[in-house]
């Protein structure tokens, strides 16, 4: 309570700080960037401005640019904080000193974004967004596939969600910034995925049947997650399958083989009625219709 | 700057663009008009959309689905408060895009006033069909034709204060006819099922934000609330000469989410904690009359009822320290534990055999506890190294003890499983604009669950990009190798994938961009399957992809008063290079493997757009775009479709 008191005591001192002497105010900038000031009543950040609450290191263009009195006396990028001039982890700190304590960007320090170097004005340009939200320096996914055209070409599979055409964004199950450890596939692998409720794949968010809780879960839908059978991006496969014909697909687990499945035996095989010969049973769908989970049956035929 | 902005712009009008409408608009933010203390700026674009489809029409519904009719292909409108001081709202936005019946529609709404409130709204319709076949030509006997319905509302009180409150609300709904199968006898014949699907999920949020002892608490406690009411009945088989079938399913996953976060000089720590009491209600109640396979006409009654549970508890706590910008060393811990439990009885009465079943409820429980640690240091400004490693440990305890007719089968049993994965990474940026990222991980597992989830992994990864102001280069190579050595059987897959794009903007009025990707994807898993009552094992399953896909762009801008736009994109896979679907002889010497190992099909679309200027806020705009679907052995599911649109665009 004393520290408090005696912290309160300085901070309500008449005499004007180092720091506050330092600021010049946004009134000041304009004069010499005008071309950046007209339009700054829709930048998010003239909130700071409008609100006038805020203390000067916090507002407006010396909230993000640093003190300018030193830039006003000596205009050059040495005397301000010039962000194209400043190196990534520097970007990264200075935009975190406002932007740090978020639910979606709790993990950016340790995101695949910044260990890759790539840091906020990468995708973000603060004074020349062309995007109608969150500032981005052009359209979602042209962002994302202008380093990612493996995935660009995913979505250029017959078939795929989708993304090219707008009804979805990589957002929707992506967080740029960084996501907490997935609760699926030994919390190691998907990195950067943003997780629905209860920290369960994002699939879940647009297809909730196959959630559950289900007396007979598939197991391996619960433990490894919907990629087990999925690509999720795209594929040249019908139903986003990673096989041509679904038999493979269950044959290549239900094996029997090694110490795998649930009871550490192997995974079941096939019982002998399952004649592969017959095309009748190489399409394992169609008895076994609630493959993802069932309330009535074990193995999942209704 | 200004060279700047116009890449910007240009950018924004090329990468990306498969669809061919709606037109893109890169004026936008170019204009507006000043009223009553707002700048007003917004456009709509509508017109008519044309297709013609050749070939297997469900087949086009699946992957395209334009469709003939009136549009209103793109709507924006925003209003900005120019002082921050609006009366009710100092920013509303709105963007649309294929309203009228396109197969993917969506509109966006953003209303907010400074320092009171925060409204976010989307809503999307997709129009979902599946034509029910698989790739391999086959008839895999689920069809749907449905429309998915999503909307997400967010409203966040005194959003710049210390004192937040939110509250939500979402909802997800699928509905449309569907045909799915149904068997009545194990091993019996398979009949046709008639379903009218009904879905609705719905989630109601509400939460807060504040400041405590130093520490900023985020908190939100939520009801997600889901049903299914679908009917069935039989169709199309006079075989199955009585059937009714009610299945509602109804339940609720009341959730709470804990955020804490902290802010020192060299030291950051936040927290996430969630509870989710998920728990599902059902009732399964069928009667059905059918011959068996021999025959005899049987009756069948089958009843199931009771409820599931699967709570779920997940804690994640990440610690981050920084005592100098070049140096960042993070530590995570996750912990996540999800039972799945309940009680549920199921009678099974067979009037044939007055055979009785009863089974009892499954447990699935998993809990996982993962901890891994990053280091992220900038020795040089033109070197960096990053490095983590991680350790996971999960149990799983499942517990198939059910009874049928009365005698318990199965055991409890838990098995746990240990990752141990490293990652290394240096970034090189020898001189200004030019990137060089080169990343490994390693991993192994002791005891996955599946032979499919790998007990051995690497991935390497090496991107370059060089960009400047006009011109941007990325090449980009990746390797993932995942193994499963098992005793009766093997699993290994790899995956390769090379790709090189770029963009050149040389002036205000041309640009391109092109890319090219290789996908390679080999993967070998043992199988066992029977044969004539014969049990086959030792062989492998082949699966063998090599897709090459392409895509192509050119901007050009026509002395401001028009603009043309041409695309290409193509993705082929080539298979192995063999001409028929009979196998090249590797892997299982069965023909029914040996046709599915590999599976050729092409797809192009070639496009093309013009936008002419008629007055100052008036464009007239025409594009057309093909389909073409074809695979190499199977031509019922071929397609050929041209899609286009004529419209005009009024901008204000």
């Amino acid at each position: 309570m004393t520290c408090r008191l005696i912290l309160a005591a300085i901070c309500l001192c008449p005499v004007p700080s180092w720091a506050a002497i330092e600021y010049v105010g946004s009134n000041v900038c304009k004069t010499c960037h005008p071309d950046i000031w007209v339009r700054f009543y829709k930048n998010p950040h003239f909130k700071s401005i409008a609100m006038g609450q805020e203390p000067p290191e916090r507002t407006g263009c010396e909230g993000c640019h640093g003190p300018g009195q030193a830039h006003v006396k000596a205009p050059s990028k040495a005397t301000i904080v010039a962000f194209s001039q400043l190196p990534a982890e520097k970007i990264l700190d200075n935009c975190l000193t406002c932007h740090s304590q978020s639910i979606t960007r709790a993990n950016i320090r340790r995101s695949s974004h910044t260990l890759n170097g790539l840091v906020c004005t990468g995708c973000h340009s603060i004074h020349k967004s062309t995007a109608p939200k969150f500032l981005l320096a052009s359209r979602q996914t042209d962002l994302c596939y202008g380093c990612h055209q493996d995935v660009r070409s995913q979505f250029s599979m017959p078939f795929k969600h989708r993304v090219n055409e707008g009804f979805m964004q990589c957002t929707d199950c992506h967080n740029p910034h960084g996501a907490f450890m997935p609760t699926w596939r030994m919390a190691a692998r998907p990195r950067m995925v943003e997780q629905a409720l209860a920290n369960e794949e994002p699939c879940l968010k647009c297809h909730p049947e196959k959630r559950g809780p289900f007396v007979f879960e598939h197991a391996p839908v619960r433990v490894d997650g919907c990629e087990t059978c999925h690509q999720p991006h795209g594929s040249t496969n019908s139903r986003l399958l990673r096989r041509p014909v679904v038999f493979t697909l269950c044959l290549e687990c239900h094996n029997g083989a090694g110490n795998f499945g649930l009871q550490g035996s192997g995974e079941p095989t096939q019982t002998a009625s399952h004649n592969m010969a017959d095309p009748r049973f190489q399409n394992c769908t169609a008895c076994h219709v609630r493959i993802h989970g069932s309330n009535t049956d074990a193995t999942f035929l209704r | 700057m200004r060279p700047i902005a116009i890449a910007l712009l240009c950018s924004a009008t090329l990468l990306a663009q498969q669809t061919v409408a709606p037109t893109p608009d890169v004026n936008v933010s170019a204009r507006g008009q000043d009223w009553s203390g707002y700048n007003i700026v917004g456009s709509l674009e509508t017109g008519y959309r044309f297709a013609t489809v050749g070939g297997n029409y469900a087949q086009y519904q699946s992957m395209v689905n334009f469709q003939d009719g009136i549009r209103l292909l793109s709507g924006y409108l925003s209003m900005t408060s120019k002082d921050g001081h609006g009366k009710y709202f100092d920013e509303l936005l709105i963007t649309t895009a294929g309203l009228g019946n396109d197969p993917y529609e969506n509109a966006m709404l953003r209303i907010a006033k400074n320092g009171l409130y925060r409204y976010d709204m989307t809503w999307r319709r997709n129009d979902y069909v599946n034509p029910g076949l698989v790739t391999g030509g086959a008839n895999d006997g689920h069809f749907l034709d449905t429309q998915y319905d999503m909307q997400d509302h967010d409203l966040t009180l005194f959003p710049q204060s210390n004192l937040k409150f939110f509250l939500g609300y979402s909802s997800t709904a699928q509905s449309g006819p569907a045909l799915s199968s149904i068997q009545i006898e194990s091993g019996g014949a398979i009949y046709p099922l008639f379903e009218n699907v009904s879905r609705q999920q719905h989630e109601y949020r509400v939460g807060n934000e504040f400041r405590l002892l130093g520490f900023r608490v985020n908190w939100m406690h939520g009801w997600q609330d889901f049903k299914e009411d679908t009917p069935y009945s039989q169709t199309g088989s006079s075989a199955l000469t009585e059937f009714q079938r009610n299945e509602p399913y109804h339940g609720t996953s009341p959730y709470w989410r804990v955020m804490l976060f902290r802010d020192l000089k060299n030291f950051s720590v936040n927290g996430r904690f969630t509870y989710t009491g998920g728990n599902r209600d059902f009732i399964f109640d069928e009667t059905s009359i059918s011959p068996n396979r021999i025959g005899a006409q049987q009756n069948q009654q089958v009843l199931s009822f009771g409820d599931a549970k699967r709570p779920v508890a997940t804690g994640n706590l990440t610690v981050s320290w920084f005592p100098v910008s070049k140096l960042t060393v993070t530590n995570s811990t996750a912990v996540y534990s999800v039972r799945t439990e309940g009680d549920s009885s199921f009678l099974q009465y067979d009037n044939a055999t007055q055979a009785v079943n009863y089974l009892s409820y499954q447990y699935l429980g998993i809990r996982t506890v993962s901890n891994e640690t990053d280091l992220n240091y900038q020795a040089l400004s033109w070197l960096g190294f990053s490095g983590g490693f991680q350790y996971s440990n999960r149990l799983i305890r499942s517990d198939q003890v059910f009874t049928v007719g009365g005698s318990p089968a199965g055991s409890p049993y838990d098995q746990t499983d240990q990752q141990r994965s490293g990652t290394v990474g240096i970034r090189l940026r020898p001189y200004k604009g030019l990137t060089v990222l080169l990343n490994g991980e390693i991993g192994t597992d002791d005891h996955p669950l599946t032979p499919a989830a790998g007990k051995t992994y690497h991935a390497l990864n090496g991107k370059v990009q060089y960009r400047n102001k006009k011109f941007s280069l990325t090449a980009n190579a990746q390797s993932n190798y995942r193994f499963t050595p098992v005793s009766l059987s093997a699993y290994s897959s790899e995956s390769r994938t090379y790709s090189v794009s770029g963009s050149y903007t040389p002036n205000e009025w041309l640009t391109f961009d092109a890319g090219y990707s290789r996908l390679h994807i080999y993967s070998l898993g043992g199988i066992a399957y029977f044969e004539n009552l014969q049990l086959v094992q030792g062989e492998s399953s082949l699966y063998l992809s090599n897709i090459n896909a392409i895509n192509f762009g050119a901007r050009f801008a026509l002395k401001r008063r028009g603009e043309l736009y041409l695309g290409y994109n193509s993705v082929q896979d080539v298979g192995d290079g063999r001409s028929t679907p009979d196998g090249a002889g590797i892997a299982s010497p069965n023909p029914v493997f040996q046709a599915i190992q590999t599976f050729p099909v092409t797809f192009q679309s070639p496009m093309a757009r013009l936008s002419i200027r008629l007055q100052e806020r008036l464009r007239w705009n025409f594009g057309y775009q093909y389909y073409g679907y074809r695979e190499k052995f199977y031509s019922a599911q071929d397609y050929r479709a041209s899609t286009g649109y004529s419209s005009l665009t009024w901008s204000f």
